[in-house]
């Protein structure tokens, strides 16, 4: 029926054509499976929740160059004027700023004893005041927020008291509730924090951390070099607006210091995220033009074959086969180079992939992706065969008995 | 005959409109990214140090405890700084770290500004090869005996004097006035090898100031702090004295000789350090990179881009393979008409360089075509993701490269066509008419 044995006879009289239609078809399995394996994983990357309400919240530093400040004193008086101002939802001073490429992070320790003291994970660390919670809009999911009776200020050593990320705590608490587990910042005994309340998410500053989901906020407003950062959380497209206000309102109570680096989450998210989505970007832009090439080439090298074989055409037709068995010819010709090509390319595919990632860091290809390749190659070939082979079958059986 | 078959070419093209313009797509799309990919990879790989790469050293120093990093840190210790200093044997040499102050004027209405600033010896700018547009470098001396002097960059000078020749005047630097002694003209080395701890493509500073002020001004370090012990660091002057890694140091050797004997004083000092205590491990070394193997150290070119850019020659490779068959198809069709020119007489050769000249004709326009794409792929790449406009700026080399590359692939990708179809026996051709 669909007479296989003459469409090999056919293409093994003209080997040529058929081999290159082969060897574009291996390639672009290849590349295609391997560059969609990329994409999909910094899709991935991409798209973690942070756990805070990003178009909300922005960051700046205020940078106090007058000597003899006492910064924990300005900081305080800072973060007053920053409160008062109306649009100001919540605002608190920070050590660092989520999805920011830079900040503080550490490893802390963990147990019963000294003898049974565990290395807790590494954990980005927020310290900041009892707006801390609110600022970045995380939510709590167990125990309570610091009382403002609570806050230190000063040294990052005057921290006792610790709200953890959920991924945090289940790393080091398992199932245990975490509420009321005691953590040291450095060796067991030293700096005891007690873990008061759980957050459901929330990210460090890293994103190219296996650490990222690992944070703890700490109970201190920090006043310790020259300079400070501030987090705010406004009402959405606020910040143009407060820019100048916060400056200006700053200014007034010092001149001398430099109010700078206003940055929303979102653009410190597409900054942090840029190199992988310039590579999602570029790659996904080559595997569209590739398949676009790939098809125009296979309708391009049909329809010079309907050209060629306009006369067997003909004489097929006059000999009684059905348009149906025309089209069908040129279909099932086109599927099994296809096929071929498919399955040596998802073999070379998982070939490169492997080298791809003893050379560069880059995960282990999955199966899916060469078998996806080659079902979307088998339904591009229908499309584009079809429509040439279309107009071959209209070929009148009549031309068979011209110019012969 | 070239112009002959170029009209003959033209013809050919002319005749198959669709064909054509398929086999110039395919072509002009993957010159279009692979020269896209190369591109980014090759601004990326760029050697800013140009002739001066094999004659500036940057200094590492294997100065960590036992137990402690395994391998040789990028950067070195104040202390260590210090002492290299000592050294006469290097034609130039300097220290130095990132740091950053507030700058404001003698106009009270000069709101202050925050920049980032750069902290050397007077060395540093005939290392570099650093061009001024207006006064000098701080004087050797100022390198043993501070003095609040400072460098600063023509567009910084710009912003703060309005671009006039503004050396001898001063300007306060958190706070202390420092006099300007030199103007230097734009300068932006990229990557910005010298030092690639705040990112290998950031800005370079605008201000330099003399490394002796380090102790009396407290500069912080912008950069990277690096620690392999724990150490109590509350005063500047702790921080000096400590172990911690934040210094670079950069040394320029001119001779082969000079080189050996550069190292030979390094082992020394390592060996007298090791007599007072510190330089623990029993390997611990020196290590000199010039401006091309440094730049590898750092892993300064992404591994993205290489990926990318191997993917996209595997796709330039489709899309010739594409062409070869788009050409044989073409070719082969035409038969009839190349047995009617063989058998009044063209010769196989002559065939043959007539249809090599109408590939080499698709690949030019191919090029050129992809050219376009390159560029307007670039633009928005980098108005999408604000790159470095260093990473996006279409090569000079790229503008010969992408013609080039297309005709040269054309050209392979036409000759198994153009021999088929000249080795084609022009009899049975005949026949069928």
């Amino acid at each position: 029926m669909l007479q296989i044995k003459p469409i090999i006879s056919t293409l093994r009289h003209n080997k040529s054509g058929p081999l290159l239609l082969l060897l574009q078809i291996i390639l672009s399995v290849a590349i295609v499976a391997n560059a969609s394996f990329i994409i999909n994983e910094r899709v991935q990357l991409m798209s973690r929740e942070s756990g805070l309400v990003e178009d909300e919240v922005f960051d700046f530093t205020v940078y106090n160059f007058e000597e003899g400040v006492d910064y924990t004193a300005q900081n305080s008086r800072d973060m007053d004027i920053i409160r008062g101002l109306a649009g100001v939802k919540a605002s608190t001073t920070s050590s660092m700023t989520p999805l920011s490429g830079g900040g503080w992070s550490s490893t802390f320790t963990y147990g019963q004893s000294e003898e049974t003291a565990k290395d807790a994970p590494q954990a980005a660390i927020y310290y900041g005041d009892e707006q801390m919670v609110e600022t970045l809009g995380v939510e709590m999911i167990a125990g309570r927020n610091f009382y403002q009776s609570e806050i230190e200020s000063g040294h990052p050593n005057t921290a006792n008291l610790a709200i953890v990320s959920q991924a945090f705590a289940t790393v080091t608490w398992g199932d245990e509730p975490a509420v009321g587990q005691t953590i040291y910042a450095g060796g067991y005994g030293e700096q005891a924090l007690k873990v008061i309340g759980v957050v459901k998410t929330l990210q460090g500053a890293w994103v190219n951390s296996s650490h990222l989901d690992n944070a703890i906020i700490l109970n201190v407003e920090l006043g310790l070099t020259s300079f400070n950062r501030f987090l705010v959380r406004a009402e959405p497209g606020l910040m143009t607006e407060l820019k100048p206000q916060i400056i200006a309102a700053l200014h007034k109570e010092n001149k001398n210091r430099v109010i700078d680096g206003f940055t929303m989450i979102t653009e410190h998210r597409k900054r942090v995220y840029r190199d992988h989505e310039l590579m999602a970007t570029v790659l996904s832009m080559m595997v569209i033009l590739l398949l676009l090439i790939t098809s125009l080439g296979l309708a391009g090298m049909v329809m010079f074959n309907i050209e060629r074989r306009t006369k067997q055409i003909g004489t097929r037709r006059a000999l009684g086969a059905k348009k149906r068995d025309i089209v069908s010819f040129f279909l099932v010709e086109n599927y099994i180079i296809c096929l071929t090509g498919g399955v040596i390319g998802a073999l070379v595919a998982v070939q490169l992939g492997r080298q791809l990632m003893s050379v560069y860091s880059l995960p282990q290809l999955e199966l899916i992706y060469p078998i996806a390749t080659v079902v979307g190659l088998v339904v591009l070939t229908t499309v584009a065969v079809i429509l040439p082979a279309r107009k071959a079958a209209k070929i009148s059986p009549a031309i068979a008995t011209r110019s012969v | 005959m070239f112009f002959y078959y170029l009209d003959l070419a033209w013809r050919s093209i002319k005749k198959t409109p669709l064909l054509s313009l398929l086999m110039v797509l395919a072509i002009s799309i993957g010159i279009g990214i692979t020269i896209t990919s190369l591109n980014i990879y090759q601004m990326a790989n760029i050697n800013p140090a140009g002739e001066r790469s094999s004659q500036l050293y940057e200094v590492r120093l294997m100065s960590q405890g036992l137990d402690s990093w395994d391998e040789i840190n990028p950067q070195i210790t104040y202390q260590d700084s210090f002492n290299l200093r000592k050294s006469s044997i290097a034609t130039r040499q300097s220290p130095m770290f990132r740091t950053g102050m507030a700058v404001q004027t003698d106009d009270d209405n000069f709101v202050p500004i925050l920049e980032g600033a750069r902290v050397a010896d007077s060395d540093f700018f005939g290392l570099f090869s650093v061009e001024f547009l207006y006064g000098n470098s701080w004087g050797k001396q100022v390198d043993i005996d501070p003095a609040y002097q400072v460098v600063i960059r023509e567009d910084l000078n710009k912003e703060v004097f309005g671009g006039e020749n503004s050396v001898g005047r001063t300007i306060y630097l958190n706070q202390k006035p420092y006099q300007i002694v030199g103007v230097i003209k734009y300068w932006n080395p990229s990557p910005k090898y010298y030092d690639v701890n705040n990112g290998a493509f950031n800005d370079a500073e605008r201000m330099f100031v003399p490394f002796s002020l380090a102790p009396i001004e407290e500069f912080e370090s912008w950069g990277n702090n690096q620690s392999w012990k724990r150490e109590d660091i509350v005063t500047y002057a702790d921080r000096l004295a400590s172990e911690t890694h934040w210094n670079q140091y950069w040394v320029e050797l001119n001779t082969p000789e000079q080189v050996k004997e550069y190292r030979l004083w390094l082992s020394n000092y390592i060996e007298q350090q090791k007599l007072i205590g510190r330089f623990e491990m029993p390997e611990a070394k020196a290590d000199l990179s010039d401006v091309a193997t440094w730049l590898k150290v750092n892993n300064v070119v992404p591994e993205d881009n290489k990926v990318l850019v191997g993917l996209s020659v595997l796709f330039l490779i489709v899309c010739l393979v594409n062409m070869l068959g788009l050409l044989l198809a073409k070719f082969l069709k035409r038969a009839p008409e190349v047995g009617v020119r063989r058998a009044i007489g063209a010769s196989r050769a002559q065939i043959f360089a007539q249809h090599m000249v109408e590939v080499g004709v698709i690949g030019f326009f191919g090029g050129v075509i992809g050219l376009l794409w390159a560029w307007g792929s670039l633009s928005i790449l980098s108005a999408h993701f604000k790159l470095e406009e260093a990473l996006t700026q279409l090569g000079m080399s790229m503008w010969v490269l992408a013609p080039g590359v297309a005709i040269a692939s054309a050209l392979i990708a036409g000759l198994y066509p153009a021999w088929r179809i000249c080795s084609t026996n022009p009899s049975v051709h005949l026949k069928s008419q």
